[in-house]
């Protein structure tokens, strides 16, 4: 596979390298877990309770933001308007903000005085320290990934086919769920899937709007800073398995449809 | 029919202006152009897939300029089809009559008979992924032909089928015409024009240039421009002169075409025919042709025989068929005689 020469080499040690500063830590953490510590964080009712706090809110973030986030996407993949760069800039903008900063600005906007949670009060509804708070958190930190990700499916799509669609007698909405959509498939559920992933994974934003309920991320960091690394190893453990096998799952579910073949737009004639 | 009045369209730096085009019920019109010249944005605006900047498209005696797409009852074949790749042959076909709301009963049978029209019944459940050229083309004119269009447009139509289909397809072509259907076929090649049009507008820079039956268009072209498309190959700069009641066209290379009487420009290009010259081993009988001796520079074989280039002090290139190749028998480097008669000069005026 690789041909015997030093460039091939180099290249080959370097891609090690860094494929093991991944690896090694988390199986060192695998290593040092007994799995006698393991099975009691298993039993461990507030583990359990987190992580399946941290995985329901996450999908129900990215389920209902995806609403929104996907006729983004085929906007900017479609259309042109006044300002679109800086609407995509806006759009990437949670990725570089620091997520506790981040985590500031949406306690703002949700508690009493924000504008958010004084629509969520008058409703007799408290969004700091809610899963709701939570959700919004996590989906804005992550949106961008499926915002990003759908929007380049769209682009994909040749704009013929939703012409043709068009000149066959469809309506606009059908062009685009019957087209656009199953056609931008695989670039929807790749974005889904990260978002999900990401807000799932997101501490920095949420434990500033949610110490409680404590979603996996703040458990693991309050076992470790209150009992120290040798408890919140498992807790740690146990959530990147759930993690890894629920991405699994949903990857394996959503994209064994049939590959489908695009051929790129026909050049301007 | 088709009626496009004074259609004009800006699209970045090109623009299409000023287009007017009369399309007669039951016509094959078809518009020739190169690659850029404005012909498939012209579909899309009659299709309504944009909206022109100014000008009228009436279809059947209506005004639909500001008419919906779905409304218009145009049908539009793409030049790459445009299949949709997550449906099969059948969902291709059935997808207008979803849109129309049929029951499940009418779609089966639609789709059914114009399948079995068009020869796919077989490929009915297929994918379109490993579709031949040519089965793409039929799939994508069973869905247009399903919708019952009143105009069908056809863009570049040929541009992705083997030769070997070709003759096949205009055979449905021109069938689909006998039965009523309006054509308006969009080309870059010359010869669809000649085989299938009953009448050709040539488009160029976004304008129309000429206009006519194939034969008046190819016979006679306006410019340069048509004439390549048509062709034509002798082009000569030349002064027209009038010498004794006789129209003469002078070469920069000083060769002189006599011309039948007409007007004619000072100067121009005159435009000869490959297949209106004719080749002879001897000076031929004096008569009212013009009469050149020549040397054959070159010989290549060509679609209907072979194509023979002379220099008679201006190079020549003539149309020759294989019988008549194996008469003469010349070579490369023979002394030859070429002729042709006064009235198949086509003069062109200016630097066209």
């Amino acid at each position: 596979m690789v041909r015997n020469n030093p460039f091939n080499w180099i290249f080959l040690i370097l891609s090690s390298l860094v494929l093991l500063f991944i690896l090694a830590p988390l199986a060192g953490m695998f290593l040092d877990t007994t799995s006698v510590e393991f099975m009691e964080t298993v039993k461990d009712r507030d583990v359990q309770e987190s992580i399946w706090l941290t995985l329901w809110v996450s999908f129900a973030a990215t389920f209902l933001f995806a609403l929104g986030a996907i006729p983004l996407a085929w906007l900017l993949a479609r259309k042109q308007f006044p300002f679109k760069n800086i609407v995509q800039g806006i759009i990437d903008l949670p990725v570089v903000l620091p997520h506790t900063a981040a985590g500031i600005a949406i306690l703002g906007f949700i508690s009493r005085d924000g504008a958010l949670g004084k629509a969520a009060d008058t409703l007799g509804l408290t969004l700091i320290n809610n899963p709701a708070g939570i959700a919004l958190a996590m989906a804005f930190v992550s949106i961008p990934f499926l915002i990003n990700s759908a929007r380049d499916g769209f682009a994909a799509v040749p704009e013929r086919l939703e012409k043709a669609a068009l000149t066959l007698g469809a309506s606009r909405s059908r062009v685009f769920f019957t087209i656009s959509m199953p056609l931008a498939w695989r670039s929807i559920v790749t974005g889904f899937i990260m978002m999900f992933a990401r807000g799932m994974s997101e501490f920095g934003a949420v434990v500033i709007v949610a110490y409680h309920p404590m979603i996996a991320p703040v458990l693991i960091y309050e076992r470790f800073s209150s009992f120290g690394l040798k408890s919140a190893r498992p807790a740690s453990v146990l959530f990147i398995i759930v993690a890894l096998a629920v991405f699994i799952l949903l990857r394996f579910i959503s994209l064994r449809k049939k590959e489908t073949y695009l051929t790129p737009d026909a050049q301007a004639q | 029919m088709l009626r496009l009045n004074n259609i004009s369209k800006r699209l970045g730096e090109f623009s299409l202006s000023g287009i007017s085009i009369r399309i007669s019920a039951g016509e094959y019109y078809v518009l020739l152009g190169r690659s850029g010249s404005g012909k498939t944005q012209l579909l899309e605006l009659i299709a309504g897939l944009n909206d022109p900047d100014s000008g009228e498209i009436w279809i059947d005696n209506e005004n639909v300029t500001a008419k919906k797409i779905q409304e218009r009852n145009v049908g539009l074949v793409f030049q790459d089809y445009a299949i949709f790749p997550n449906m099969t042959v059948f969902g291709n076909i059935a997808y207008s009559l979803h849109c129309r709301k049929y029951s499940k009963t009418i779609i089966n049978r639609e789709v059914k008979r114009i399948a079995e029209e068009l020869n796919i019944t077989h490929l009915l459940n297929r994918f379109t992924y490993n579709l031949s050229g040519g089965e793409l083309q039929r799939v994508a004119l069973a869905r247009t032909l399903i919708t019952s269009p009143k105009l069908l447009l056809l863009d570049e139509p040929m541009a992705s089928v083997d030769a070997s289909l070709k003759d096949d397809i205009k055979r449905t072509f021109r069938q689909l015409n006998k039965k009523g259907l309006t054509i308006v076929h969009v080309t870059h090649d010359f010869r669809e024009a000649v085989s299938l049009a009953s009448r050709v507008g040539v488009i160029h820079n976004g304008r129309i240039i000429q206009e006519g039956s194939p034969e008046g268009v190819f016979r006679r072209p306006v410019n340069k421009f048509v004439a390549r498309y048509a062709g034509i190959r002798n082009f000569f700069r030349v002064s027209f002169s009038n010498d004794k009641d006789t129209w003469k066209a002078r070469c920069d290379g000083n060769l002189v075409f006599r011309l039948p009487e007409d007007r004619y420009p000072a100067k121009g290009l005159l435009i000869v025919r490959s297949d209106a010259i004719k080749i002879h081993n001897s000076e031929p009988d004096p008569g009212n042709d013009n009469r050149y001796k020549g040397i054959v520079k070159e010989i290549t074989p060509s679609e209907n025989g072979m194509e023979v280039i002379v220099d008679a002090g201006e190079l020549f290139y003539v149309d020759v068929s294989s019988d008549e190749f194996k008469m003469l028998n010349i070579r490369e480097m023979s002394d030859v005689w070429i002729s042709f008669a006064p009235e198949s000069g086509i003069a062109l005026q200016g630097n066209v």
